[in-house]
Formats: C-alpha cells, sequence, structure tokens
C-alpha cells in the first residue's frame, strides 16, 4: 500500500462527471472495473495509483486521515471543515468547473431587506420585540457563523439542515438559509432571494492534497496539471 | 509571592470594606448567556448538553456567574460581594490562557452609582497598594458619553441604533462610519422596483406572516427606510463629529475642558457632560490617570464608567473594571439592576512584583 498513490474521486452527480472528464483530458483512461456500484478503479498508465469513489465530503475527511493522498472535490467543503483538518490538506490547483457560491438568501417578499445591514438590524427587532434570535438554516455552520460575525450580525442562531434548505422559511423551521448555488434558480424557484453583499464563498472544484503525500505524489507519473 | 498568597491579602482589604465573600457557579445555563450575546460569544465558551439535553458551559467569567447567584438567590436590595476563582474561555491565540484566575468584586442593586463606582475603584487601588505595587497608570473612561453624543446627532434613528450597537466592534464600526459617509446604504433602482411589490403587498392580509415577520412590520419598516432623511453632506459631517469624538484622549484633569472645547466646536447641548462623571474626583488623586473616548470598546457589557489598571514598569495588566446596569435585566431580570465591579488578574500579578 506505502506506495501506491490513493486518489479521491467524487462518486455522484455533475461533480463526478465533470472529475472524470478532467481525467480524460490528461490522457489518463479510469479502467473502471464494475459498474456504478464499483467503488474503486485503477488508471491504464499509472499502475501504481489507485482511484476510490467517495462522496465529496467524505475525500476531505480521507485527505485528512492520510487514507487519500489526492483528490478532487469543493473549495466549500474545504472552507468548511475543522480546523485540524484543514490544516492537513493543501489546494494545488483550482479547475474550471463545479463554481458555485456560498449566499445568504431570504425570502422575496422581504422587500425591506437588501443588505446585510438590513439583516442585522432585523435581527435586533426578533430579539428586542419578539425575545427570539433569527433563525439561519445552513449546511455550512462555520462559514456562516464567520461571515455574519465578520458583518456585525450577531443576533441569530444556526439551524442545521442536511438538504432541501430552500424550503426551511416556509415550513417554519428558520427564517433565512444560506446555501450553495450554482444558478440561483432553486432559490428563485423557493421564492428565496440573494442578498447584494450576501455572498460567503465562491467555491470551485480543487485538485487537494494531503500534505504528508506532497513528497509521493510529486514523485509518481501523474501529469503536471495536477499540481 | 504565590497568587494564592496575594489572593489572602486582597481578600482581607474586601472583606475589611464590608464586601461579603460569593461562591458562584462553575456551570451555567448558556441559553442565559448565549441570548443575550449571540452566536460570537458562543465561540469563547466551552459550552456542552447534559443529560437531559440543556445547554450548558463552564463559567467564562465571573462577573456574569455572580449576576446569575445573586438572580438565583433572589437578593433584595444592594450587595456588595467579592469573589476568587477561575474563570474558562477558549482563544485562538495559543498565548493565552484558557483559565483565567479571577478575583473581583461586585456591587449589585445600588442606585448610588457616582459613590459606588469611586469605592470599587479605591478599593482596588486599595489592594493594589498593599501588595506594594507602587507605578501604576491608569486608563479609564466612560462608555455612556458616546451614547449621548449620537443621541444629541441629527440622523435616522436607524442609524444611531446601528452605530450604538456596534461601537463595541471597533472594527465594523469604522465600516459603519465609512459607509455613513458615503450613503452607501440604500439603492434607488432596487427602491423602485420593490415600491411595486410594496402597493401589491398592501393589499394582503397584514397579520400574514411571511418566515416569521407580519406583513405589516415589513411595511412598516420598509416605508421608515425610503423616507429616511439622507444627505450626503450630513452623514460626512456626522461621521467626521464621530471621529473626532472618539479620539479625545487626556490627562483627567484636562477632561472637562477636552470635553467642553469638543461639544463647543461642534455646537453640540452640553448637558451631556453636566450629569456625567463620578470619575472626575479622580483628578485629585496622584495616579497618572489617562481619560479617552475609545476606551472600554472590547466588551459589551458595560454601560457607564470602564477603567483598567496596568504596572508602568512593564504593561503588566492588573485589574479592571466597570459598570454594567443592563446586564442582569439581559439575564433574566424584570426589573432594571444597576451594578458596578472590578477584578483583579492575579495571574499577573507575580509578573509585576519579580
Amino acid at each position: 500500500m506505502k506506495d501506491i498513490l490513493t486518489i479521491g474521486l467524487p462518486s455522484k452527480g455533475r461533480l463526478r462527471e465533470s472529475a472524470l472528464n478532467f481525467f480524460k483530458k490528461n490522457n489518463l483512461e479510469l479502467a473502471s472495473k464494475g459498474g456504478d456500484r464499483d467503488y474503486f478503479a485503477s488508471l491504464n498508465k499509472l499502475p501504481k495509483a489507485k482511484v476510490i469513489y467517495l462522496h465529496a465530503r467524505e475525500i476531505i475527511e480521507r485527505l485528512g486521515d492520510g487514507t487519500l493522498d489526492i483528490g478532487i472535490s469543493g473549495l466549500d467543503l474545504l472552507s468548511e471543515s475543522a480546523i485540524n483538518l484543514k490544516k492537513r490538506i493543501e489546494v494545488t490547483r483550482k479547475l474550471d468547473f463545479g463554481k458555485a457560491n456560498l449566499v445568504v438568501a431570504i425570502p422575496n417578499d422581504w422587500i425591506d431587506v437588501q443588505t446585510i445591514a438590513d439583516l442585522e438590524e432585523v435581527s435586533f427587532y426578533f430579539r428586542d420585540k419578539k425575545n427570539l434570535r433569527l433563525r439561519v438554516a445552513t449546511k455550512y455552520p462555520n462559514l456562516t457563523n464567520k461571515f455574519f460575525t465578520a458583518k456585525g450580525v450577531t443576533q441569530y442562531k444556526i439551524i442545521l439542515s442536511l438538504g432541501a434548505t430552500e424550503t426551511y422559511p416556509f415550513t417554519g423551521s428558520s427564517e433565512i438559509i444560506t446555501d450553495i448555488t450554482s444558478t440561483g434558480s432553486t432559490l428563485k424557484a423557493n421564492n428565496l432571494r440573494v442578498l447584494k453583499d450576501g455572498t460567503i464563498l465562491e467555491s470551485q472544484a480543487c485538485v487537494l492534497i494531503s500534505k504528508q503525500s506532497k513528497k509521493k505524489a510529486s514523485e509518481s507519473d501523474l501529469p503536471k496539471s495536477f499540481f | 509571592m504565590k497568587s494564592k498568597n496575594y489572593s489572602k491579602k486582597i481578600s482581607k482589604i474586601f472583606k475589611k470594606r464590608g464586601f461579603v465573600f460569593l461562591e458562584p457557579d462553575v456551570i451555567l445555563d448558556s441559553n442565559y448567556i448565549i441570548q443575550r450575546s449571540g452566536e460570537n460569544f458562543k465561540k469563547l465558551m466551552f459550552t456542552f448538553e447534559d443529560d437531559s439535553g440543556k445547554n450548558m458551559c463552564l463559567r467564562p467569567d465571573l462577573t456574569v456567574a455572580s449576576c446569575v447567584k445573586y438572580l438565583e438567590e433572589n437578593t433584595k436590595g444592594t450587595s456588595k460581594i467579592y469573589y476568587s476563582g477561575q474563570a474558562y474561555r477558549k482563544s485562538n491565540n495559543s498565548k493565552d490562557s484558557i483559565v483565567n484566575n479571577q478575583l473581583g468584586l461586585e456591587i449589585i442593586g445600588s442606585k448610588k452609582k457616582s459613590s459606588d463606582d469611586r469605592e470599587i475603584i479605591d478599593t482596588i487601588l486599595k489592594a493594589i497598594n498593599k501588595i506594594k505595587i507602587k507605578k501604576i497608570i491608569i486608563n479609564i473612561g466612560d462608555v455612556s458619553l458616546f451614547r449621548q453624543l449620537i443621541d444629541s446627532l441629527k440622523i435616522p434613528e436607524r442609524w444611531k441604533l446601528r452605530l450604538v450597537r456596534h461601537f463595541w466592534r471597533p472594527k465594523y464600526f469604522e465600516d459603519l462610519l465609512n459607509r455613513l459617509e458615503t450613503n452607501s446604504d440604500i439603492d434607488p433602482i432596487a427602491v423602485d422596483f420593490d415600491k411595486k411589490r410594496f402597493s401589491e403587498m398592501k393589499k394582503l392580509n397584514q397579520n400574514e406572516e411571511i418566515a416569521g415577520r407580519k406583513i405589516s412590520e415589513i411595511l412598516s419598516r420598509f416605508d421608515k427606510k425610503i423616507s429616511d432623511p439622507r444627505s450626503f453632506a450630513e452623514g460626512k459631517k456626522t461621521a467626521k463629529i464621530i471621529r473626532e469624538f472618539l479620539e479625545i484622549s487626556c490627562p483627567i484633569g484636562k477632561m472637562d475642558k477636552s470635553l467642553k472645547n469638543f461639544f463647543k466646536k461642534y455646537n453640540i447641548k452640553k448637558n451631556i457632560i453636566k450629569s456625567k462623571l463620578p470619575i472626575k474626583s479622580l483628578s485629585k488623586s496622584n495616579y497618572k490617570i489617562i481619560f479617552s473616548t475609545n476606551f472600554g470598546r472590547d466588551i459589551e457589557y458595560y454601560t457607564g464608567m470602564v477603567f483598567e489598571i496596568s504596572a508602568s514598569k512593564n504593561k503588566q495588566k492588573i485589574a479592571r473594571g466597570g459598570r454594567y446596569d443592563d446586564l442582569l435585566k439581559n439575564l433574566g431580570s424584570k426589573k432594571n439592576i444597576p451594578a458596578v465591579g472590578a477584578a483583579i488578574y492575579l495571574d499577573n500579578l507575580s509578573k509585576i512584583t519579580q
């Protein structure tokens, strides 16, 4: 195992397709032995490497503990992860796919709210008049906290969401949300609007490397476009 | 000398002056504190869930812990207390210690604000004298002055609230001033578009809620926002006044004159400084005391006088304190309960006397 370079690729959706494309462009054919249920693949030109298909979040975790040497995943997921994890991972290259923004979105009909400053005022209104804190549903609590704190919004409470975050404001689970969006159409379809200064992070797919595997990766036959 | 010995000596002085020992709880219901401070403060606290699912934390501060105790024991009237113990806070800076030994005193529920402020400072000074630290610098301020200045300015109400709320975050506060200066607050195009929606929404049931807010509430805030007086020149002038005010810093003996000159220059009502400043009486003491309008901006619960004492020799902090009249209400009291207090940094004392 020691001299085998382990590469993590997203196992689902558009990110997987684009990642496979990126490999193709670099003349790396993935000889997948099975169908969609096969988690492992080998590379025709790199006999000393193996590919594992994993959830994009899982790729970050496994780069952190060193089971993966190199991988492709989203910048948003890396930025959101715990400090101990981030310390062990390096971005070697940003790729031109998987582009999406993490944004603050509010109900369309909150016409008095255009900016974070408005939101901050409303949050104080919630505290002073209703004795409640504004609830923010998100899959990205760390990035959201950091952003709000920097913008002076302090009177809120995070509601952790695992999916379908757009529905939260209309089911009474939260008042507003932060979520990742590439075209904004899902938000629009759900009567939500992005605040004018509400971009938390511009994300894209990246080649990530486990810091302890740097030497191993550079000695491998991976093409330059990975670094 | 070990901090234990310091603690003994200083406690004796506190006791002599009528302060009674109180032992605040180490573990607190963290909802108390977060409800007040929001997620930001939560980052500093060691929190966990107990078996019943209640959010608890290690006390981040003994002032908060003693106020909680005061309320729990349903204390009536004035309470003069002192405490000694550890406070626990996380820090991003690995040089900071997580465990802080605090020895402090508080006067809770007394209306004699001026003399109480003075008593707290005097008692702390007496304690410092007792442990033979001679050369000290006292930095002092009064955060209520800023609030009164803002009150007297001609700017939209929401701007006043905003500036007062964010006085505690100097970096963000500077952003606000920049925004006030450039008036980059309202976008006329967006306003026009939303006016249409505004008239549509007027026709809906005003009590209907959209994500926790009544339509009437949204519309009234919208209305207020677009009718706020905004003139570019006004904003620029206001920002200048605020900036200049926050630059006032002088020996305490010159405080009165500096403030008066400032208010005269900008034609601001002078009664702001009439009521003020129990700390003025300090100008007769022999210590080196610096008054700054900018001082005391790092802890949100202060409402009036704020002071900090450090050693001239190596700038080590010895003690700090101030008045916090809103804290008990924020912790759940139905009445307003004034309070003032200060704490000594026990861990620093040995670094100074060495």
